[in-house]
C-alpha cells in the first residue's frame, strides 16, 4: 500500500514488537 | 465406523476368515461373506448391490470414522493433511448407506473441538506469541498475525463459525480466542457449530456428488496398489508446492525486513525512520507498550497518516 503511494523504503520489523522487546530494547507505555 | 458397526449383511469381498485373520473371523460371526472383491452378505446375492465396494475402500469402511477423526485432528492441529477430501468421500459413502453420516460428523466435530480447544488453551497461556509460532509452521504464507487479528476483532467469536473455510485462519482463530480472553463455554459453542457447518458442508458435497466420487473410487480401484502411490504422490506434490511457496515467501520477506538491532542502531545514530505500530487495538490492549516515538495507526490509515512524509523516508512497520 505504501509502496503504491511512492514510498520506496518500507520495511517490516523482523519479529515485530516481541522481537524488539526480546532484544532488550526500550519501549514506552501507550496505555 | 468400526467393523462391529457395519450394517448387518455387509462384509468385505475377496477374502475370508481363513486368510484374513481377525477381520475375516469377525465378519464371519456377523454372517457376512467376502466374495471376489466386493462387500456382500452371505445371505444375499451380489446382484442386490448396485455397486460393489472395492478393496481400496474396505479399510475406509472398516476404520472410516477413526480415519476421519485422526485426519481432522491432524489438520486442525496444524499438520498439512487436508481433511476435506476424506470428508467428501465419507459423505459419498454415507449417501450409499455404507457409512453413517452422523458418526462422520460426530467424529469430525469431536476431533476439531479437541484440537481447537488445545490451541485455545495455548493461546490463553502464551498469549499472542503462540500466533507467531503458528504462522511460522503454517503452509499458508498469505495469512499473517495482523490479518487474523483484524478479522477476529471485527467478527469476534462469530468468526469461528466460518473460520474453517478460510485458509490459515482456521488454525489461528482458536488460539486468538484464547489470547483475547474469550470465555471457554462460548468458545466451545461457536467452535462446535463452526465445525458442524464445515464438516456438514463437506459431507453434503460428498452426498450430492456421490456418483462422480464412486466413479473416481472405481478408477482408483482399477489402479490397484498404484492408487495409493498416486494419492500419496498427489499429496506429496501438494505439500511440496505449498512448502516451496512458503520458502520463496520467507526468502523475500527476509530480504525486505529490518532486524531490531539494525533499527536500534539507526535510532542511536540519530537517523530517525518513521516507525509505525500497525497492531490492532486488541493487540495494543493486550500489550500496551510500543517502540519509543512510534506512530500508532490502523493499517488502513497508514497512507493517510504519512501524508507529509517525504517518499524517500525510511519507514518501518511492526505488529505483534
Amino acid at each position: 500500500m505504501l509502496i503504491d503511494k511512492g514510498y520506496t523504503k518500507v520495511r517490516p520489523l523482523a519479529g515485530g514488537l516481541d522481537g524488539w522487546i526480546d532484544a532488550g530494547f526500550p519501549v514506552q507505555d501507550v496505555a | 465406523m468400526t467393523l462391529d458397526q457395519l450394517p448387518e449383511g455387509i462384509g468385505i469381498a475377496g477374502s475370508g476368515p481363513a486368510y484374513h485373520g481377525n477381520v475375516g473371523r469377525r465378519l464371519h460371526r456377523r454372517n457376512l461373506r467376502l466374495d471376489g472383491g466386493g462387500l456382500v452378505s452371505r445371505r444375499a446375492s451380489p446382484s442386490h448391490y448396485h455397486s460393489r465396494v472395492h478393496s481400496l475402500v474396505h479399510y475406509v469402511l472398516v476404520y472410516g470414522v477413526s480415519l476421519i477423526f485422526i485426519n481432522v485432528l491432524l489438520e486442525q492441529l496444524g499438520a498439512p493433511v487436508p481433511a476435506v477430501p476424506a470428508l467428501i468421500v465419507a459423505g459419498a459413502l454415507s449417501r450409499d448407506g455404507k457409512m453413517s453420516s452422523t458418526n462422520i460428523l460426530l467424529a469430525a466435530i469431536a476431533a476439531s473441538l479437541i484440537a481447537d480447544y488445545m490451541w485455545f488453551l495455548l493461546g490463553r497461556r502464551y498469549g499472542y506469541r503462540i500466533l507467531r509460532t503458528l504462522c511460522r509452521i503454517s503452509l499458508s504464507p498469505d495469512s499473517c498475525v495482523r490479518d487474523t487479528e483484524a478479522r477476529f476483532e471485527r467478527w469476534g467469536l462469530k468468526s469461528l463459525l466460518i473460520a474453517k473455510f478460510i485458509p490459515g485462519f482456521s488454525t489461528v482463530a482458536p488460539p486468538l480466542a484464547g489470547a483475547s480472553g474469550r470465555g471457554t463455554l462460548a468458545f466451545v459453542i461457536y467452535d462446535g457449530i463452526g465445525a458442524l457447518i464445515w464438516a456438514g458442508a463437506a459431507v453434503a458435497a460428498g452426498r450430492a456428488f456421490h456418483r462422480a466420487i464412486d466413479r473416481l473410487l472405481a478408477a482408483l480401484e482399477n489402479l490397484g496398489g498404484w492408487a495409493l502411490v498416486v494419492i500419496g504422490c498427489l499429496l506429496a506434490v501438494l505439500i511440496a508446492v505449498k512448502w516451496a511457496q512458503r520458502i520463496h515467501f520467507l526468502r523475500q520477506l527476509r530480504l525486505a525486513r529490518i532486524e531490531p538491532r539494525e533499527l536500534k542502531a539507526m535510532l542511536d545514530r540519530g537517523e530517525f525512520p518513521v516507525v509505525i505500530d500497525v497492531r490492532t487495538p486488541g493487540a495494543r490492549k493486550h500489550n500496551p507498550r510500543a517502540i519509543p516515538n512510534a506512530i500508532l495507526v490502523h493499517m488502513d490509515d497508514v497512507a493517510t497518516q504519512l501524508g507529509d512524509v517525504a517518499p524517500h523516508t525510511e519507514v518501518v512497520l511492526y505488529c505483534t
